[in-house]
C-alpha cells in the first residue's frame, strides 16, 4: 500500500462552494448541475477575461485549497477528462469551414492551458504536469501526483481534477451526464495532515462494466473524505482505486 | 534563481528495453539510424488541403499505416493507427513482457496533443455536408486519454493508462513519469511514448500565431522563421531491470512567464538541464550529446541557446533534429528521447556518433556560439555514456531528459 498525506480537500460544483455545502451534500448527493461558473475574483481582471468556465472552475479549487504561503511551492497536476473540448470544438467547425483561427482561442486549447494559468497567476514555476484519463481521470490524477511526490517526496503536489460538458453534438457520446465540477487535493509525501492509504488492483474483466455515474468519481471523494467509511473503492474502466483512512485505522 | 532540487539519490532503474518509432525520417530503428546521421530532410512535403490559400510545408507520413483490430474500432482514429504503427516493430516483445509480469503490472503513458482531431475535423466535414455525424465517429478517438485506452487494450495491460499533455513536453513527460510509477512499484513494465498527428486545428493554430514557416526549418539559423509542423510516434518499453539503456535523469520546469512565448533568458530551460543533471549525478562535461528543443522559431531558439551555452558552453555537439522530423508536438519529446537511445544504442568501440545539426549554416550572430556538427561526429566516451535531450512546451512546460549507456563489458 502507498500513502498519502492529505492536506486539504476543496471541491466546487455549480451551487455547491461552501465546506457547509460540500458536507450536505456528501449526506444527501445528488446529481450535479451540468452549467455554473464560478466568480474566480481572486484572479487579475485580465487573465480572468480570458478564463474559460473550465480555468475559471480549476482555479477556483486551486488556489483555495493552498494558503498564500504555499500556493508558489507547490508541484502541480491537472487532471480533466474532456479539457477544453467545449472550447476546441468550434475551433474544428471553423477549420472545417474554412475560417481563420484566433490565436488567442487556440492558445487556450491546450490541454495544459490551466496548468499554465495557474502557474502565471501563483507565480509558481515547480514542475506541472497535464493529463486525460478517458473515465479513469480521478484515478489518474491519483496515480500522476503520487509520481510528483516520488520525484521529489519534500515538496507538496497539488492535484486539481476538473471536467465541463463537452460540446453539444458530442454529449451523448461521452458515457456520463453533462457535469461542470473541480476538486483541488493538497497532497504531500508525509507531515501535517491525514493520512490515506492508496492501493491498485485490476478489474475482473468478467465484471459487467460500470454504470453510468451520477456524479464524478473524483466527488465520490470527497463524499466519502467528509463521512466515516473506512474505505472508499473506485472501478475505472480496467483497474480498482482502493482508499483506505489510515488515522482512523490506527485510532481504532 | 532557485537550485534545482536534491535528487532523492535512491536506485530506481527505469531501462528503455526496447524501441518503435514512426516518423517522416522512416519506420524502427534501422530504417531511420542512417538517415539521421545523413541528415535526410526528404520527409517534408507540402499539402493544400491543411490551411486554406497556404501550401504548407509539412513533415508528413506517407506510408499506408496498419488498420486498428476490429474489436477496438471505437479507437479507430490516425493517430492510434500511427501509434500501432510505432509499436508494431516491437509488439512481441511487449507482449512478451505484458506476459511475464501479468497485465495487472503493466502501465500505459502516453503523450499527445492532438489525439484524433483530424478525424474529428473528417466527422465535422461529414456532418456539415450530410446534417449527421457519420457512423465511424466515437468520443473515444478524440478524447486525449483515448491513446492510453488504446494501447493498454491492444496489449490487455490492467495497470495505469493514462495520457500527458502538456503541449510539446508531454512525450518526455510520458518517459519521467514511467520511471515514477515503476520506482512507486505501482507496475513493474510500462509502456510509454507519444504520437502526435498533423490535423487543421494545429496547421492552422500554429499558423495564427505567425510560428509556421514556408521554409525547411532552420533551426538555430540568423534566417530562421518558425517551426514546421510534422507527425510521428515513438513507444518505448520501459523495465525495472538494469544495465542497457536508462533513463537516468529527469529535470522540470515552469516558467510562470506567458501562454504561448518561452521566457526569453531562458532561465526556466537551464534550470531543467541543471536539475536533470543532478538528478543523473552528472556534470554537464560527461554529456556527450545535447538534443535540442530547437523549434526554429526566434523565440525559443534564442532562448535555448543562452541557456545551453550557460549549462554547457561550446564543448558538447548539440543539434535539433526537427531540421529532419518537424515538429512532432505532443510526441516530440518522445521522439527527441527516441533519437538520443538511438545514439546510445549504435554506439561502439567507446565511440559514439552525435546527429548533424542541419540548417543553412549561417549562424545567428545574436546568440551565443554553440558546437553544431554539419555533420554526424564521432564522440569518444569511456566508461559510459550519457546524452541530454530538451522538451519546452507552450505554457512554459520545460522538461529535460538524460539517457544513460554504461560501456562496461
Amino acid at each position: 500500500m502507498l500513502t498519502l498525506t492529505v492536506r486539504s480537500v476543496t471541491a466546487w460544483a455549480p451551487g455547491i462552494e461552501s465546506d457547509d455545502e460540500w458536507r450536505a451534500w456528501a449526506r444527501d448527493p445528488r446529481p450535479i448541475a451540468a452549467l455554473g461558473v464560478p466568480d474566480a475574483r481572486f484572479l487579475p481582471p485580465l487573465l480572468r477575461r480570458r478564463c474559460t468556465p473550465l480555468s475559471k472552475a480549476m482555479l477556483q479549487v486551486a488556489f483555495a485549497a493552498c494558503p498564500d504561503a504555499v500556493r508558489s511551492q507547490v508541484r502541480t497536476v491537472f487532471a480533466s477528462r474532456h479539457g477544453e473540448n467545449h472550447e476546441s470544438f468550434p475551433l474544428f467547425e471553423m477549420v472545417v469551414s474554412g475560417q481563420p483561427l484566433s490565436p488567442m482561442r487556440f492558445t487556450h486549447t491546450v490541454h495544459n492551458t490551466q496548468a499554465a494559468l495557474f502557474s502565471i497567476a501563483a507565480g509558481n514555476r515547480c514542475a506541472q504536469s497535464a493529463i486525460a484519463g478517458e473515465g479513469d481521470t480521478f484515478g489518474a490524477g491519483i496515480q500522476e501526483a503520487l509520481c510528483h511526490l516520488e520525484r521529489e517526496p519534500a515538496r507538496p503536489t497539488l492535484l486539481v481534477v476538473g471536467d465541463v460538458p463537452v460540446a453539444d453534438f458530442a454529449l451523448d457520446l461521452t458515457g456520463e451526464p453533462p457535469w461542470s465540477f473541480a476538486l483541488a487535493l493538497l497532497l504531500a509525501a508525509q507531515g501535517e495532515g491525514r493520512s490515506v492509504g492508496y492501493e491498485l488492483s485490476p478489474r475482473d474483466p468478467a465484471e459487467p462494466p460500470e454504470t453510468r455515474r451520477a456524479w464524478p468519481a473524483a466527488l465520490d471523494f470527497v463524499r466519502w473524505w467528509h463521512g466515516t467509511e473506512p474505505r472508499l473503492e473506485l472501478d475505472g474502466p480496467r483497474t480498482r482505486h482502493r482508499f483506505t483512512r489510515l488515522d482512523a485505522a490506527s485510532a481504532a | 534563481m532557485a537550485e534545482p532540487h536534491a535528487p532523492s539519490r535512491r536506485p530506481r532503474p527505469a531501462r528503455l528495453a526496447a524501441l518503435g518509432l514512426e516518423t517522416a525520417l522512416g519506420s524502427g530503428i534501422d530504417e531511420t539510424w542512417p538517415r539521421l546521421l545523413a541528415g535526410d530532410r526528404t520527409g517534408f512535403v507540402r499539402r493544400d488541403d491543411l490551411v486554406p490559400g497556404r501550401s504548407l510545408l509539412v513533415a508528413a507520413i506517407t506510408r499506408p499505416l496498419p488498420r486498428i483490430p476490429e474489436p477496438l474500432a471505437r479507437y479507430d482514429c490516425r493517430n492510434n493507427a500511427l501509434t500501432l504503427a510505432a509499436l508494431e516493430p516491437i509488439e512481441s516483445a511487449v507482449r512478451d513482457a505484458v506476459r511475464a509480469a501479468g497485465p495487472a503490472r503493466v502501465a500505459v503513458v502516453m503523450g499527445t496533443s492532438t489525439s484524433g482531431a483530424s478525424d474529428t475535423e473528417r466527422a465535422l466535414a461529414v456532418r456539415r455536408e450530410s446534417g449527421a455525424l457519420p457512423a465511424w465517429f466515437r468520443y473515444e478517438q478524440l478524447e486525449l486519454g483515448g491513446v492510453a485506452g488504446f494501447v493498454a487494450d491492444l496489449l490487455g495491460a490492467r495497470g495505469p493508462a493514462y495520457a500527458i499533455s502538456t503541449a510539446c513536453s508531454s512525450g518526455a513527460r510520458a518517459l519521467a513519469t514511467a520511471r515514477s510509477l515503476l520506482a512507486l512499484g505501482l507496475c513493474d513494465v510500462v509502456v510509454a511514448g507519444a504520437t502526435d498527428t498533423l490535423c487543421g486545428l494545429t496547421t492552422n493554430g500554429f499558423s495564427s500565431l505567425h510560428a509556421v514557416s514556408d521554409e525547411l526549418p532552420n533551426p538555430l539559423s540568423a534566417n530562421r522563421k518558425g517551426l514546421v509542423l510534422g507527425e510521428g510516434s515513438a513507444v518505448f518499453l520501459v523495465t525495472r531491470e538494469e544495465g542497457g539503456i536508462q533513463l537516468t535523469g529527469v529535470g522540470e520546469r515552469c516558467e510562470a512567464h506567458h501562454m504561448s512565448a518561452p521566457d526569453p533568458d531562458g532561465a526556466g530551460a537551464e534550470h531543467a538541464m541543471r536539475e536533470a543533471l543532478a538528478d543523473a549525478g552528472l556534470s554537464p562535461a560527461e554529456i556527450a550529446y545535447v538534443n535540442l528543443h530547437g523549434t526554429g522559431t526566434p523565440l525559443n531558439d534564442a532562448m535555448e541557446s543562452l541557456a545551453v551555452a550557460r549549462v554547457f558552453g561550446e564543448r558538447v555537439p548539440v543539434s535539433s533534429t526537427k531540421a529532419l522530423v518537424g515538429h512532432t508536438l505532443g510526441a516530440a519529446g518522445a521522439i527527441e528521447a527516441a533519437f538520443s537511445w538511438m545514439v546510445l544504442e549504435r554506439s561502439a568501440g567507446g565511440v559514439l556518433m552525435a546527429p548533424p545539426h542541419v540548417f543553412d549554416g549561417v549562424r545567428d550572430p545574436a546568440l551565443p556560439a554553440l558546437h553544431l556538427p554539419d555533420k554526424a561526429e564521432a564522440v569518444r566516451v569511456s566508461g559510459a555514456a550519457h546524452v541530454l535531450t530538451n522538451s519546452f512546451g507552450f505554457g512554459g512546460n520545460d522538461c529535460t531528459l538524460v539517457l544513460s549507456r554504461s560501456l562496461a563489458c
